[in-house]
């Protein structure tokens, strides 16, 4: 489970193109959470003013999310925090997937790049709509001689922001697989549930929050001017 | 072969040092906590927002250690002068 496996290869216009175990995986991710989505949406008919049950589950979600991408980001901004909260979902369950025996997609460096790429985009795009001039002159912020030391600054936001969560689910995923190779049988069984419930759940919950409220925060230290 | 012994014998050494800057990124998240839970006794009703600010912090502060870890994992697993050195044996 330390490196990631191809599992077959596509041709496409004479382009190979492989299918790894972590596209795989996200797949399946993709696929339960979209479920759940078909669900909710088929079930939103029938929802009523005073909430029970299933709907009553889903609103506290949807609005704890809400309050808190909305708090952090501020009222201007808070069309962003649907995206927000399918990244939420996506980390999440990528690293509670690790848990049924799946290698997390989050322990690939193509998935947590992809994410912070795509808060890149978001920062760049929000700084140059709500701020325009003001946001090119933050690149060179004192004297244009700081140019560089800004740009290597900002570009290292999303790299660092990719390693943070990769590094923290590779680490268990390396832990979990020296345990189950290194261990005898009889002990794995029950002890290693302790493993996962700290590397795959605490970790995963508490990277999953960092992961998006740091990409919040940037997105607001860009398009926010007096914050 | 020799060769290859002391370049994996060296590898490990230098994972195992870069791994020490964990000493450092452990002592800057204990006095982030630390910082915390002060400020929270004090003033028990900031506690919410003093704990997100913490979190942050403590992320903002590993880092460096994740680049440690990184790099060790990278020098260890992936390391790409062991298979250049394994092609040149061959």
């Amino acid at each position: 489970m330390l490196n990631v496996d191809n599992i077959w290869v596509v041709y496409v216009a004479g382009v190979e193109i492989w299918i790894t175990e972590t596209i795989l995986n996200t797949w399946i991710i993709m696929l339960f959470l979209i479920g759940l989505a078909v669900i909710a949406r088929i079930k939103f008919k029938s929802f009523q003013e005073i909430p029970r049950g299933f709907q009553n589950a889903i609103e506290v979600v949807v609005e704890i999310f809400d309050n808190f991408a909305v708090s952090t980001i501020g009222p201007t901004l808070s069309y962003l925090a649907p995206w927000f909260f399918a990244v939420f979902a996506l980390i999440l369950f990528s690293a509670l997937s690790s848990i049924f025996g799946l290698r997390a997609p989050t322990a690939d460096w193509a998935t947590t790049f992809a994410l912070a790429l795509a808060t890149f985009g978001l920062m760049v795009a929000m700084g140059l709509k709500y701020r325009r001039g003001a946001y090119l002159k933050t690149y060179i912020d004192p004297h244009w001689i700081f140019f560089p030391m800004n740009l290597i600054g900002e570009l290292a936001k999303p790299v660092a922001l990719s390693f943070r969560l990769y590094g923290n689910m590779l680490s268990g995923t390396i832990i979990l697989t020296l345990y189950y190779a290194l261990t005898p049988r009889f002990v794995q069984i029950g002890i290693p549930a302790f493993l996962h419930a700290f590397f795959d759940v605490l970790f995963g919950a508490l990277q999953t929050y960092i992961f998006v409220i740091i990409s919040l925060m940037f997105i607001r230290l860009a398009a926010d001017d007096n914050w | 072969m020799e060769n290859l012994g002391i370049v994996i014998g060296l590898v490990h050494i230098a994972a195992a040092i870069a791994l020490l800057n964990g000493v450092f990124t452990t002592f800057g998240q204990a006095r982030v906590a630390s910082q915390a839970i002060e400020s929270m006794a004090r003033q028990p009703e900031a506690a919410d927002s003093i704990r997100s600010a913490m979190f942050i912090g403590l992320a903002f502060a590993e880092t460096s250690g994740i680049y440690g870890l990184l790099i060790a994992i990278i020098m260890l697993f992936a390391n790409p002068l062991v298979n250049t050195l394994i092609n040149l044996i061959s």
